[in-house]
């Protein structure tokens, strides 16, 4: 059978995780705050997956080194896929993505530019550790992506998808930059611009606030699962009733029990 | 302290941390090893693996991992294949060209049917119905395991299929033979009952 995948996104910043509102950053709260304070852990039974993203902007280093630090103490008692990454351009950054525990890595630039970096990586670790993300943006009625934190426009999203066709990766993310933290439900357009014969998983982000809006786009063929980067509205049991109302309306996802 | 001691193959293709991990939190001791060395202070080995089966098969091959793997077998203690690792205990598989597994199951690896119209990878949880022996001890059945794979194996001896997934057509996902044991899915990233399968493992003797 088929089944739908919500996968839960934490964005990374000196030593904080982030809030993110059409890709302004809002400090929240340390690692500590979120294992203790905010139930993560119970959260973290009702994902399918997680993704901890680091989005400093040319982080040195130290920043890279926290950032791995926190990743390997937020994880200690989450037993889901990881995705780690942001930034990564080269494939040394990717193997260490893998050395610090990722199941899968997330590429976003290099992908604009058909970097052989991506095949290198599909190569050794296998295409399913490869993950793509696009931001787009809708101007004057045509999709585009763009790079560099939603600042460059990059091309339309029609000939993105055309553009990574020969690529060799798992999955895609379609970011919504518009929708991004406003909790207000997500784009569905962006699906009319992938390729005909595209068949590799397909999962939509930006705009899922509520368990409504998880429904409309997991019944879709074309979407495989969704991503949500909102902290409050979906900690503690908050997923939980997400899933159980999907589930209650007909989308495909897996009812997680508790064992002990 | 228990009296297991796991060894973990660290052969150098991909992901191990999350095995580690788990066991870590399960409270066994385990060491894991990127040479081998010799086998005979451990309980339990664990073959984890991502990647293409054809690159693990012949880097398995030239270090020495596959002669220490059936020995290890033929000591009567308990091997367990995730995921990639389960493949290579087959015969073969056409992953980037034909290639040797370790040949402790009957069968051949192929790739999931395009013409299902499904997304490949297999990606995500899905449901497994499996047996009664002792490793699903205390697990629901059908229950939920995570999958990531393009791959599967479809036959075998009757007698070793101990589970069997639905993606389009039904697969193989969990093996066992005497003391040997293949996950398609990662024990490891499947919440607690993926945790409990892992502790069912090694507390076999």
């Amino acid at each position: 059978m088929v089944y739908k995948r919500v996968i839960y996104s934490l964005l990374y910043s000196k030593g904080f995780f982030h809030l993110s509102r059409n890709f302004r950053l809002q400090q929240v709260g340390d690692v500590d705050w979120l294992k203790n304070n905010f139930g993560f852990g119970e959260t973290c039974d009702y994902i399918d997956e997680l993704m901890i993203t680091l989005v400093t902007k040319n982080p040195d280093k130290k920043e890279i080194n926290n950032y791995f630090k926190d990743v390997k103490k937020l994880k200690e008692n989450i037993f889901v896929p990881i995705i780690l990454g942001g930034g990564i351009r080269t494939f040394d950054q990717a193997k260490y993505c893998f050395l610090n525990g990722a199941d899968k890595i997330l590429i976003n630039q290099l992908a604009h530019e058909k970097n052989e970096t991506i095949n290198k990586v599909a190569k050794v670790y296998g295409e399913q550790a490869v993950t793509l993300m696009v931001d787009y943006k809708k101007v004057d009625d045509t999709n585009y992506s763009f790079t560099n934190s939603a600042e460059k426009k990059s091309m339309t999203l029609n000939n993105y998808f055309k553009n990574i066709e020969n690529l060799n990766f798992g999955e895609i993310i379609i970011n919504s930059i518009e929708k991004d933290g406003t909790a207000q439900g997500l784009n569905l357009d962006c699906l009319e611009d992938l390729t005909n014969n595209f068949n590799k998983p397909v999962l939509l982000m930006g705009g899922a606030g509520k368990p409504d809006h998880f429904v409309t786009p997991l019944k879709k063929n074309e979407v495989s699962g969704i991503v949500t980067a909102n902290l409050f509205n979906f900690l503690g049991d908050g997923l939980k009733k997400a899933r159980s109302f999907s589930i209650d309306n007909g989308v495909r996802l897996i009812e997680f029990q508790r064992i002990h | 302290m228990s009296k297991q001691k796991i060894v973990i193959v660290d052969a150098d293709f991909g992901n191990i941390d999350s095995v580690e991990n788990a066991i870590k939190h399960l409270g066994y001791n385990f060491q894991s090893l990127k040479k081998v060395s010799n086998l005979d202070k451990y309980s339990h080995l664990i073959l984890p693996g991502v990647g293409s089966f054809n690159t693990a098969s012949k880097k398995l091959q030239l270090s020495g991992w596959f002669d220490a793997i059936k020995k290890f077998a033929s000591q009567s203690k308990p091997i367990l294949g995730i995921c990639l690792g389960m493949q290579l205990l087959f015969e073969t598989s056409d992953e980037n060209g034909l290639s040797l597994g370790l040949s402790f199951f009957k069968g051949h690896c192929k790739k999931f049917n395009s013409q299902n119209k499904l997304p490949l990878p297999h990606m995500g949880f899905n449901f497994v119905n499996h047996g009664n022996s002792i490793i699903w001890k205390g697990i629901p059945n059908p229950s939920p395991f995570y999958f990531i794979h393009n791959y599967r194996v479809k036959e075998t001896d009757e007698l070793a299929i101990a589970s069997t997934t639905i993606y389009g057509d039904q697969f193989i996902s969990f093996v066992e033979k005497e003391k040997i044991f293949g996950a398609q899915f990662h024990p490891e990233k499947s919440h607690r009952i993926g945790l409990k399968l892992l502790k069912n493992f090694i507390e076999l003797r």
